[in-house]
């Protein structure tokens, strides 16, 4: 099977999953038509893309996108084999850090807030707060996850600056391999969680098959924030100690350890802006409630991450050409 | 050169300009920019690094290209090579264009001589069967065996730049891009690097070849463009042009 044959595959991949969770969502609850709307524009979009209708020229977006896949497929391969080598390169556990480090994570806020500030159940009446261990776990994960996957895209232009005065690649390939290789960190951590799910009883059950629903999402945000920040930070290096101050406040606006319950209205009507909100708990709803999310909030989440990657994607492509005077 | 033979366009290069923004300071904050823009002391030098240049390079030509500091050959050969986008006019590419990287530019160093093979390979824009193929010989030039396991960061300088040409000069591109004639390491292995430059060059392959040693162009070029302030000043036959710009060091 060679490579373009595997993204055709992988995007029917896609396209048969969601459609499976639209007809599943529907047969369960016949009032979920906006499940139905959601599989069938997500059907649409992707037949679109491989069709000939929205493209002038004679090559499809689709048959383009596999075209550079396939051109620049070693390169992408072999940069993120490098990133992934490289990280735990000189640790004795290796890859394993990739397991243990949210569980850590994990277990050392569990202990501040619960033993030692009795916070258990701040908020009170959300029922996903019985699972407190699982709770913190899950926003840990997703957000070092993209935290990770910013961190690493935002250097990837400036700091590849020698190759890219040398060597022509098309750009897009830096922050993208970037936020591939830490996505692959991401799936990792996404063991520990089925195994602290499993001790309290959680898992197996049907609605965790959403999971990678939950998971593409975060991935197709991450990408076009990557792009964004990418391109900024050439001609911005502020930018570079910006992002470190925004990202922890973001990480404090964010439920990870606390309930959106504890919230005053005002702020609790402004997190609805905060995409990582709708991220996490979709995932925590799949996870620890063990239910499909409602069909507006997953519209919500394909909205964030669709708007993210096509406004990243812009302004990358829109400034890539002058980046060459400013690294 | 038979001009009787149709002669097969590689690359041509249309009406390139190339204009670069000076600013008096480069801005590179938001803290700079909006004091600046509030001083309105943002003022913009515009410096023509190439102006109007067009030529066609044939399949099989060796080209070189001379001018002094500053003429715009680097610029031309990014431009060529697609790595910037020209102000003005247009190129046109008939094949692949490998460039002959500024050596190791991308290496790990905590990645092994054989992993680093396989990256740089990459970046340079060879398959993997490709490398997989030229694998032993890239290995046996070098004359690294025995190191070739070992992490990058414990290589000598010697060894790095043996590797680097090693990966580099394996290919038999259809346009070479070459800045100056790289000659590393040793002085043995630099007669050897040397030979296989001159190996690769007059190999059949079209090559575009910057050079400050006059008589190294005129040893391996069929033709050359003299590049002055941006304008070519002349195209043409390479003993002819080499003869014009050392008449004109001479009058200076």
């Amino acid at each position: 099977m060679n490579f373009s044959s595997k993204i055709t595959f992988a995007f029917y991949g896609i396209i048969v999953y969601l459609l499976g969770i639209a007809i599943y969502q529907v047969i369960r609850d016949p009032g979920a038509w906006a499940f139905v709307i959601l599989g069938a524009s997500a059907t649409i979009c992707f037949w679109m893309l491989g069709s000939k209708l929205i493209s002038k020229k004679k090559q499809t977006i689709l048959s383009r996108i596999q075209a550079t896949f396939h051109r620049f497929s070693f390169l992408i391969e072999q940069l993120v084999a490098r990133d992934f080598k490289t990280k735990y390169k000189r640790s004795v556990l290796g890859v394993f850090w990739s397991f243990l480090n949210p569980l850590l994570m994990m277990a050392v806020q569990y202990f501040v807030f619960v033993n030692l500030m009795k916070l258990r159940n701040m908020g009170g009446e959300n029922p996903m707060l019985d699972y407190y261990a699982v709770y913190l776990l899950v926003g840990i994960i997703i957000f070092s996850g993209f935290n990770d996957c910013c961190n690493q895209a935002l250097r990837s232009i400036v700091y590849n600056a020698s190759l890219i005065t040398k060597v022509y690649v098309p750009k897009v390939i830096y922050p993208t391999t970037k936020v591939f290789s830490a996505g692959i960190n991401l799936a990792f951590s996404i063991l520990p969680l089925y195994i602290i799910a499993l001790i309290n009883g959680l898992v197996p059950n049907f609605s965790i098959l959403l999971l990678p629903l939950g998971l593409l999402f975060i991935l197709v945000f991450t990408i076009g924030m990557g792009y964004f920040l990418s391109s900024s930070v050439v001609f911005f290096r502020d930018i570079e100690f910006l992002w470190g101050v925004f990202s922890t406040m973001w990480m404090y606006a964010t439920p990870i350890i606390y309930d959106i319950g504890i919230l005053p209205d005002f702020i609790r009507k402004l997190m609805m802006l905060n995409p990582l909100y709708h991220y996490i708990d979709f995932v925590r709803y799949i996870v620890i409630l063990r239910q499909v999310p409602s069909a507006q909030e997953t519209m919500i989440c394909a909205a964030f991450s669709l708007g993210m990657f096509v406004i990243g994607l812009t302004i990358f492509k829109k400034t890539e050409d002058k980046f060459i005077f400013y690294i | 050169m038979d001009q009787g033979i149709m002669k097969e366009d590689m690359i041509r290069v249309e009406n390139i300009s190339m204009h670069f923004r000076l600013m008096n300071d480069r801005i590179s904050s938001i803290k700079e920019m909006m004091t600046a823009l509030a001083r309105r002391k943002v003022k913009f030098k515009e410096f023509h690094a190439l102006e109007d240049v067009s030529f066609t390079v044939f399949r099989g030509d060796v080209i070189g290209i001379i001018g002094h500091n500053g003429a715009g050959k680097s610029t031309l050969l990014k431009i060529i090579s697609g790595i910037m986008k020209p102000s003005k006019g247009r190129i046109w590419r008939g094949a692949n264009i490998v460039p002959m990287l500024e050596l190791g530019s991308g290496f790990d160093y905590d990645l092994s001589g054989h992993e680093n093979i396989y990256l740089n390979g990459a970046i340079l824009g060879y398959s993997k069967e490709f490398l997989q193929s030229k694998y032993n010989e890239i290995v046996e030039y070098s004359e690294l065996e025995p190191f070739i396991h070992t992490p990058l960061r414990n290589y000598s300088s010697g060894m790095l730049m043996r590797l680097a040409f090693s990966i580099a000069t394996v290919v038999e591109p259809e346009i070479l891009i070459v800045d100056e004639v790289l000659a590393v390491g040793d002085e043995r292995f630099q007669e050897k690097s040397k030979k296989r430059m001159m190996e690769l060059m007059s190999g059949g392959t079209t090559v575009l070849f910057v050079s400050h040693n006059i008589d190294q162009i005129r040893e391996m070029c069929n033709r050359v463009v003299w590049l002055d302030h941006g304008r070519v000043r002349m195209i043409g036959d390479a003993d002819e042009v080499c003869d014009a710009y050392r008449e004109q060091f001479l009058e200076q």
